[in-house]
């Protein structure tokens, strides 16, 4: 409990030292939210006054991060001035999306890498650990946005699937596995293109580990007491093996959040990437900061996770 | 039913994204015609007939934007996307037409002015309901534009409805009659009334009275909370996904067989990212119509025409002009020290009309927009047919002419072919642009290499946009730049802030101690063309403010690119325009062909 308790206050100092960041650097950028209008013959100077101190804008930036602490309290995270709406409910909606796309690209990244990975690492110069070593290259040598263009050139050629977006153009909620089934066809390129990303990273870490305990005195004393490969790979080295990869867990997902920011932007996925992009673009101030900082907390959390995961698997962290 | 959504949002993820994938193409993409039924007009309602080929009920069009709107509050949008979403809901007292750009009729039957151009009587017609059954009726009418003057409200129209810095006054007459009193006459005052969509006092009254009324219709607003007198009504919201439209039942225009419209069910926008992102969804049949094509998506796009039944139109160019602008500002020196010496040249005529004839716009179009825009030699573009000068010769390359007005203006060349002005000073600057607009990127880098040729050293600075608008409209820390702006309108009123030296967007010269004596004419002028009643007096201004910017080119203006848009073929009476949003202007009269065969180029 007390482990907990540290790591949740180590989690709010950082997200206080981000959101601090964030608030100065955002401030820092030339114009505003309100510049875009000054290209519009029809909106005159005296408007733009008006609207400006009517948002803060006017107001300093100590004030209005102080205000924005407390709005985030209030769970109303400030406000979004392209929307003229608390930026809260929009940051909701989007980050289930952005959690959805990449939830399943990581639930599909690890259930392709914990195999191969695994059994390359078990056995060296294999023909798995050669698909396994070929794999890593091409997907390393492959830009994620390459790849993103490539799928989607090839939904919109052949038809098979959906060029982006979440749901149908034309759908009609008719029941939940007719929802389920039109997602599913929307989230398979994206999660594709996000899994292939994180796949490298996880093949040679899982092929790493798992080589690593193979040649451990521990492993070696149980080859040579005859257990068999199969119950030797899944009872004793990927017990072993598996604090780093506990550790990796936890940074991948923090680091599918900011890949997806591109990918959902490739094909209009309606999640925080695509908002965080038309917030920056507008300069809508809090929305940025605000997709900043839960950015950041998605980080942690992924961290956190880890941390839970390993504080319950291994004794000796228990210990300590 | 959102506990039903989210569920869905989470199978995926429960039974893994493979499981589902096979089979799933009976699933609708487009739109469907449906067997919907016209209904007749009644007779207790004063309808609108409209022109245009007899359609067929039913269907959904599926259409993108760029953006999800951010409000479908009439009083506060800002944004295109906004306002075109919202003017499907919505409906004005007068309106352009977008196609013959002319004022017409529309919850208005008629008006009457007044000999001294200052009084406008209104006579709406009789029976119109809004979308939610409410009745509509005269005090709607005074409602809207009190609440579009409230200045609690900060709608940006209210600048509009200012006429000399006093506020139009408005006052009912009868049930279906109202007086607008203008402080002085105003040329063209019936444009005014155009997008000023008129309110349902029995829903926002309360909130008027409140001050509330500039937080009303999020995107979050169940839709009973909204109403309108356009021809859809809002169904559902998707935050990030889509707008769905249902037809309003009581909408107040018919066809010529008396079929009240409009002819479809609905309409869905979806929302993308991008321009390509659109092209992509209109390419693959996930949308029917798209608004605003780029010349490198309408090229692939073109081959794809047939096999896959969609029609491409170029529309010509709109009122979209691009344009390069010498920082003409009267700064400080510790505002860029180095401008101070450029600015002598920015401020020579034959300067700039230098630059202007070094400049070959046709190798821009030709390069840049594949042959789909036009040059200018002045803002007013040939889209704008009414108050287009045609007197003014189109601009022609010519370095011979270039070099002479150089010389003319004791500019010399020096070796190895630079040029210097009188005091020695090589000639070196630089251009700005904003370097999401790969377009103006090419441009200027085109413009770049045209002036080398004259001995000028010019640099690119690329900036995001709202840098880039920064610089230009508050630090005014730049040397030239490109830009480009759309006129929401043909009528010259609309230029007022773009060509006196007092307004707003008067880029080239917003910070100023002193005019040059051609510009205090455009002033007056552009003032006397606001006050003059009579059409052909305000063209022969016009026409004038025109030379004027052409014999002393403030800016050197450079293009305007064609419009290009497209449909799917079972889009029946799609007729695009240059004004507005294209494709929707008449979306009350579109209709989905039912028949195989039946539509436009089949």
């Amino acid at each position: 409990m007390r482990f907990l308790l540290r790591r949740a206050m180590h989690t709010l100092l950082i997200l206080v030292g981000a959101s601090l960041v964030s608030f100065s650097l955002v401030n820092l950028a030339p114009g505003d939210f309100f510049d875009q209008m000054k290209v519009n013959p029809r909106i005159s100077q005296g408007t733009l006054a008006s609207l400006r101190s009517q948002y803060g804008l006017d107001r300093p930036l100590p004030v209005r991060y102080l205000q924005w602490v407390r709005s985030v309290i209030n769970g109303q995270w400030g406000f979004s001035f392209a929307y003229n709406s608390p930026a809260g409910p929009i940051l909701w909606s989007r980050s289930g999306k952005t959690l959805l796309l990449t939830g399943v690209a990581t639930l599909l990244a690890w259930s392709l890498a914990l195999p191969l990975g695994g059994w390359a690492g078990a056995r060296p110069g294999s023909s798995i650990d050669w698909l396994t070593r070929g794999t890593v290259a091409v997907l390393l040598a492959t830009p994620e946005l390459v790849l993103a263009l490539l799928l989607l050139l090839f939904a919109v050629r052949t038809g098979y699937f959906p060029a982006g977006g979440l749901t149908s153009s034309e759908y009609v909620p008719s029941g939940l596995w007719d929802q389920t089934k039109d997602i599913t066809r929307h989230v398979f390129l994206p999660s594709i293109c996000l899994a292939a990303g994180l796949l490298p990273l996880l093949l040679t870490h899982i092929r790493t580990a798992v080589s690593e305990a193979f040649e451990s005195p521990y492993i070696e004393a149980a080859r040579g007491h005859g257990i068999p490969f199969r119950r030797l790979l899944l009872r004793h080295v990927l017990p072993l093996a598996a604090n780093p990869l506990i550790s990796l867990f936890g940074l991948s997902l923090g680091m599918m959040i900011s890949s997806s920011l591109l990918i959902e932007a490739v094909f209009s996925w309606p999640g925080l990437g695509q908002l965080m992009l038309e917030a920056i673009q507008q300069r809508d101030f809090y929305l940025v900061v605000d997709t900043a900082v839960l950015s950041t907390a998605f980080l942690i959390v992924g961290n956190l996770i880890a941390d839970v995961l390993l504080y319950a698997s291994d004794p000796r962290i228990r210990t300590e | 039913m959102r506990s039903r959504a989210e569920i869905a949002v989470c199978l995926p993820i429960l039974l893994g994204p493979f499981s589902l994938i096979a089979g799933t193409s009976e699933l609708p993409l487009t739109a469907q015609p449906s067997s919907s039924v016209c209904t007749s007009i009644s007779s207790t309602e004063e309808f609108l007939s409209v022109k245009g080929e007899i359609g067929q009920c039913g269907g959904r069009l599926i259409i993108s934007k760029r953006s999800e709107p951010k409000t479908l509050n009439p009083l506060t949008a800002i944004d295109n996307i906004s306002r075109d979403v919202i003017g499907l809901m919505t409906a004005d007292l007068i309106h352009v037409n977008r196609d013959s750009q002319q004022p017409e009729a529309a919850l208005a039957k008629s008006w009457t002015v007044s000999p001294d151009g200052r009084k406008y009587i209104l006579r709406l017609r009789h029976g119109l309901r809004f979308s939610d059954g409410y009745p509509f009726d005269a005090d709607d009418v005074v409602f809207t534009f009190q609440s579009y003057l409230d200045e609690r409200t900060h709608a940006p129209q209210r600048d509009l409805l200012m006429i000399s810095g006093k506020p139009i006054a408005v006052k009912k007459i009868d049930a279906y009659s109202v007086s607008f009193t203008l402080a002085q006459p105003y040329a063209a005052a019936e444009r005014l009334f155009d997008s000023i969509a008129i309110l349902p006092r029995h829903l926002l009254q309360r909130l008027y009275e409140a001050g509330q009324l500039m937080n009303i219709w999020g995107l979050n607003t169940p839709p009973t909370q909204i109403a309108g007198l356009g021809p859809f009504r809002l169904k559902e919201y998707t935050p990030g996904q889509r707008i769905i439209f249902e037809r309003n039942p009581y909408y107040w225009k018919s066809d010529a067989k008396r079929q009240r419209l409009p002819y479809l069910d609905g309409i869905a926008a979806v929302f993308v990212t991008n321009n390509d992102a659109e092209a992509l969804r209109f390419e693959s049949g996930e949308t029917d119509v798209i608004s605003r094509l780029s010349v490198a998506n309408f090229a692939v796009l073109e081959r794809d025409q047939q096999r896959r039944k969609f029609r491409l139109y170029d529309l010509g160019p709109g009122l979209e002009y691009s344009f390069l602008f010498f920082n003409l500002n009267d700064l400080s020196s510790d505002i860029l020290p180095s401008l101070k010496e450029k600015q002598s040249w920015f401020r020579t005529v034959a300067f700039r009309q230098a630059v202007s004839s070094a400049i070959d716009r046709e190798s821009i179009i030709r390069l840049v927009y594949r042959g789909r825009a036009y040059p200018l030699s002045v803002q007013v573009t040939p889209g704008n047919k009414l108050w287009m000068n045609r007197s003014i010769p189109p601009p022609v390359r010519s370095l011979p002419r270039a070099r002479e007005l150089l010389r003319q203006a004791h500019f010399s060349w020096g070796s190895g072919g630079s040029l210097h002005d009188a005091q020695g000073q090589r000639v070196q600057f630089s251009i700005l642009v904003n370097t999401e607009n790969v377009q103006r990127v090419q441009i200027a880098t085109l413009i770049q290499q045209d002036l080398k040729e004259l001995g000028m050293g010019v640099s690119l600075v690329s900036l995001e946009s709202h840098t880039f608008l920064h610089h230009v409209f508050t630090s005014y820390e730049y040397e030239t730049a490109i830009m480009t702006l759309v006129d929401p309108d043909p009528d010259p009123n609309t230029e007022i802030n773009v060509l006196s030296s007092k307004g707003g967007t008067h880029v080239w010269h917003l910070k100023s101690n002193n005019t040059p004596s051609w510009q205090d004419e455009i002033d007056l002028l552009m003032q006397k063309q606001s006050i003059t009643l009579n059409l052909g007096e305000r063209k022969r201004i016009f026409d004038r403010v025109q030379d004027l910017l052409w014999q002393n080119m403030p800016a050197v203006f450079l293009i305007s690119p064609d419009i290009l848009v497209g449909a799917k073929n079972r889009v029946g009476n799609f007729h695009p325009v240059i004004l507005g949003d294209y494709t929707l202007w008449n979306v009350e009269q579109l209709f989905i062909h039912k028949e195989p065969g039946a539509e436009r180029g089949s």
